[in-house]
């Protein structure tokens, strides 16, 4: 087993973290006080490349594979300390560019990607609903046919990048009688009449990407702006949920690897009863358990990536992924807030805000409990 | 015009990362070789230069950098193949050969490398060539349709603005640009690019460094003092203590 | 025939004082030197330098001359050099020097160090020692041929005090008329400062970007520097910041200082700025971060906010 990168791989994830370490330095401290999305970064990675990291050379990617995808995204959140500004790219991506580049059209494919993957078009998803979340499928909004275009009506929630979007994917149903195959995605661009983007969401964490509500009111979408199938609407979404649920948290990797060096760096310097506080074995073996919590992460993000490049599903694994990660990030976040002692507490070490970030990934992308849902089903329970 | 930009690399002075990059030693382009390259690319987008050369002298392990350098937008890269440890004379001895087949009217290159410090090599070259030399400077216009330069210098004294006529060398200093980040897409594309392979012997010239380093030893390090509690504790340590003040 | 010639720096009116630490090379290299001093209406200056040792004063007087263009000065010097058999050219470090004397060493055919920090002779043999890697390293070195171009770096050669017999004043034959005329000096920008030169001071105050703004620096760092009769400093990030002139600047890429006294304000102590201040007697650092780098090197360190502390210390030593 190969657990090497090769040259090439090598050389664009280095620029990846060099660019991310040299240009993303924005104070977060700011604008996570100040509820602020940082435009002037997001452009920036654009413009660098990140927002097209998997989506296909002739559509103004990079045709990166998944595995060089979750490489990059790993070196991009150790670099980076926005986790707010890399979930709105990490759901630019899996909700709008990825669903695109399987399923769309090639008309829809040429119109949008481009301008998607350099970033001067904001991909923002419009899936739950104040009545669906993990129940995802019996959403209510309703797409009814009407000659060349479909009318959409109802209203969304935890719409991520709702109030920049550009390029709505928006799930409706054509036909609530049959559920999930009465599901459709349909790409809804910002000022479409009917699109009405609503109040903006205040959250606990990741609070520089922004979250809005969404109303469908007589919203017209032209028929060739379905996404995918009438009635597919489901199979797309799942199909994207491995990519998202596989790549979401490889940023968080990065900053496991960044809170554990600086735990390291603060436990070796702090001194308390005369020696560093690293020489005490209840913070020795938090910062052991963090190294071991990084490193199973690290394995299961990278297999699941892996088998994607084999053309596997990899299912599974990426439910795995989500469900594991999401818990080590919260529970290494807690545990550098606690070696910090005070200062972990307080807003300027910025561990605090790294906790309440983390929180957010054990529910987003499915839920911890639908993720072990999932995973017993796989299992055949 | 045509801008031949010479660039260097160097040990990466910041580098510490746990994902400890392609081999032992990362290296990057000399920051003021980058702000030379950001330059001569400025100078091309605004019309006033048709071709920009970059030029480096090093073992194939620079291909990387040399990949940077096409991807942040280098017409043509050339390296000539040399792994030696060459002192500044030699490799102005070398470049001068590389003017002379390249023939540029404008030699554009960083006032220093940041592993040595030696801020030679430009006016070396210059010399050599006979050509005018404008070092550290911070800013460059283009006069007389581009047959002379006029350049603002930074200087122990302050600014100073000089002219001189083409073809010339010119050092950047610190402030004359910021770089622009080389993309992605453009490192993928640069990978596709050839990069011109030139050697001593092609070029007639034979150079031998006549520098030795016998030896090299950490430099001797401060250690940390204390910390004073107020001004007047301060005050009290550097009169009477350091008999300084 | 003279061993070494050394080319001085001065103003206009009187010579820089830490161009005379390349004397003190000079006289570590052993054998006879001279001095030699360019410009235009430069005859009192070369009066002035009459008295350091040298076996002859050599001046290149002329209106062509009257700035500091490097070719014309380089073909000069190179010139002298020959016409003396000198197998050393030294200059103390500067910019004047940095600019200059690598064109001089590519005339000469000549390799060249700069920054010489001490030199030591082995067998007839100068080992030279200069520093790599922004101060970090110290190299010994050795070159090869029969001419050499060094300068030297000021802060660790003591300029030598006058004494002695007057030194024979000379001129420098050139022909002014064949010099290149490729570069034209367009002006410099007036410095209305009655402060001491950064080289020359005995106490440096430099400033870094929590200094905020001009208009802060100036009452903060400036009001400081007067209050000690020093010179001022600043780091890259303040000069960038515009907070104060590039010539203030200390570092790696800027200036290098050792005065008696350096205080450090707000500056965290990036590695290439402590390459410019780390053979300075006496090192105090006021930040209001306490795991700042500088506490590393610092004699002294103060912990708090500057805008508080700087005014308390300028009272305090004014009284």
């Amino acid at each position: 087993m190969d657990f090497t990168w090769s040259k090439e791989q090598t050389e664009l994830l280095d620029a990846v973290q060099r660019f991310a370490s040299q240009r993303l330095k924005a104070n977060v401290i700011e604008s996570d006080r100040n509820d602020c999305f940082n435009l002037e970064d997001w452009k920036a990675c654009g413009q660098f490349g990140i927002q097209g990291l998997p989506a296909p050379v002739e559509y103004g990617g990079l045709g990166m594979d998944a595995l060089t995808t979750v490489g990059a995204l790993e070196r991009l959140g150790y670099a980076c300390k926005d986790n707010g500004l890399l979930f709105s790219i990490n759901a630019h991506l899996w909700t709008v560019v990825m669903p695109l580049i399987t399923a769309g059209t090639e008309q829809q494919k040429r119109k949008y990607l481009p301008g998607l993957c350099n970033g001067t078009l904001i991909g923002a998803n419009a899936m739950s609903e104040p009545n669906s979340g993990s129940d995802a499928f019996s959403l209510s909004t309703t797409a009814q046919k009407a000659g060349a275009k479909y009318v959409l009506n109802g209203s969304k929630t935890f719409v991520t990048n709702g109030p920049v979007g550009d390029l709505f994917a928006v799930y409706a149903t054509v036909d609530k009688s049959k559920g999930a195959h009465g599901v459709s995605g349909f790409l809804v661009e910002r000022n479409t009449p009917g699109l009405v983007i609503a109040r903006k969401l205040e959250k606990m964490g990741l609070r520089t990407s922004p979250m809005a509500e969404l109303y469908l009111e007589d919203c017209e979408v032209p028929a060739e702006n379905l996404l995918g199938t009438e009635g597919g609407g489901s199979f797309l979404f799942t199909r994207s949920m491995t990519w998202e649920r596989g790549c979401i948290l490889a940023s968080a990797v990065g900053s496991m690897q960044r809170l554990l060096e600086t735990c390291v760096r603060y436990a070796n310097t702090r001194k308390q009863f005369g020696q560093p506080i690293g020489k005490f074995q209840h913070v020795a073996g938090k910062i052991v358990d963090m190294k071991l919590r990084l490193e199973t992460c690290r394995l299961l993000l990278y297999r699941g990536a892996w088998l994607r490049t084999q053309g596997k599903s990899g299912f599974l694994e990426a439910s795995l992924a989500k469900l594991h990660i999401s818990d080590c990030w919260v529970k290494t976040c807690e545990d550098a807030l606690q070696i910090h002692g005070g200062y972990g507490y307080m807003v300027e070490y910025e561990i605090e805000r790294e906790l309440r970030d983390a929180l957010g990934s054990r529910l987003y992308s499915g839920t911890s409990e639908i993720q072990r849902n999932l995973i017993a089903s796989l299992l055949g329970l | 015009m045509k801008i031949l930009v010479p660039f260097k690399r160097v040990p990466d002075p910041g580098s510490s990362s746990p994902y400890g990059m392609s081999e032992a030693r990362p290296w990057i382009i000399n920051p003021f070789d980058e702000i030379a390259i950001e330059e001569a690319l400025r100078i091309r987008e605004r019309g006033e230069a048709r071709e920009v050369v970059g030029v480096t002298i090093a073992p194939s392990a620079a291909e990387e950098q040399i990949r940077a350098a096409l991807a942040m937008g280098l017409d043509r890269a050339l390296r000539v193949d040399d792994r030696r440890e060459l002192d500044p004379y030699a490799v102005a001895r070398i470049l001068l050969a590389v003017v002379r087949q390249e023939k540029p009217d404008l030699v554009l290159m960083g006032k220093q490398a940041v592993d040595d410090d030696a801020n030679q090599v430009g006016q070396m070259l210059a010399g050599l060539l006979n050509w005018p030399q404008a070092t550290f400077v911070s800013k460059i216009e283009f006069l007389n349709g581009g047959q002379r330069a006029q350049c603002t210098r930074e200087t122990d004294r302050g600014l100073e603005v000089i002219a001189v006529n083409l073809p010339a060398v010119v050092t950047t200093d610190l402030r004359l640009n910021e770089p622009r980040y080389v993309s992605l897409p453009g490192l993928m594309k640069a990978r596709r690019r050839p990069i011109e392979l030139l050697t001593c012997q092609q070029l007639a010239v034979e150079v031998q460094p006549r520098t030795t380093v016998a030896a090299t030893s950490p430099a001797p390090r401060r250690s940390a003092g204390l910390k004073v509690e107020s001004v007047e504790d301060l005050l009290v340590r550097l009169r009477q203590h350091e008999k300084v003040l | 025939m003279i061993q070494t010639l050394v080319i001085l720096e001065h103003d206009g009116h009187c010579v820089k004082r830490a161009s005379l630490s390349a004397v003190a090379l000079a006289r570590q290299l052993g054998g006879s030197y001279a001095l030699g001093v360019l410009g235009s209406g430069v005859a009192e200056i070369a009066d002035s330098v009459r008295s350091f040792g040298a076996s002859v004063v050599l001046v290149a007087d002329h209106p062509a001359l009257a700035e500091p263009r490097a070719d014309c000065y380089a073909a000069v010097i190179a010139e002298t050099a020959r016409q003396r058999g000198a197998s050393t050219v030294v200059g103390t470090s500067s910019t004047f020097t940095k600019d200059i004397l690598p064109r001089v060493a590519a005339l000469l055919d000549a390799p060249m160090l700069s920054d010489v920090m001490a030199v030591e002779i082995k067998d007839g043999v100068p080992c030279y020692q200069r520093p790599l890697s922004a101060g970090s390293l110290c190299a010994t070195v050795k070159l090869q041929g029969d001419v050499r171009v060094l300068t030297a770096r000021g802060t660790a050669f003591h300029p030598p005090s006058p004494n002695g017999a007057p030194s024979p004043v000379e001129p420098i034959a050139f022909d002014a008329a064949s010099l290149p005329n490729g570069t034209q000096f367009v002006s410099r920008e007036r410095s209305t400062s009655t402060r001491p030169d950064l080289t020359e001071a005995r106490v440096v105050v430099s400033g870094g970007r929590p200094l905020k703004d001009k208009e802060t620096f100036e009452r903060l760092i400036g009001g400081l520097a007067d209050a000690l009769g020093g010179a001022v400093g600043a780091t890259r990030a303040a000069v960038d910041a515009g907070m104060a002139p590039n010539a203030c600047q200390v570092g790696q890429t800027g200036t290098v200082v050792a005065p008696e006294l350096y205080i450090a304000v707000g500056v965290s102590g990036a590695i290439q700025h402590l390459a410019g201040i780390q053979d300075s007697r006496v090192i105090v650092a006021i930040n209001r971060d306490p795991d700042a780098p500088i506490f590393q090197m610092a004699n002294y360190g103060l912990v708090g906010d500057l805008h508080a502390l700087v005014p308390r210390l300028i009272e305090a030593v004014r009284a």
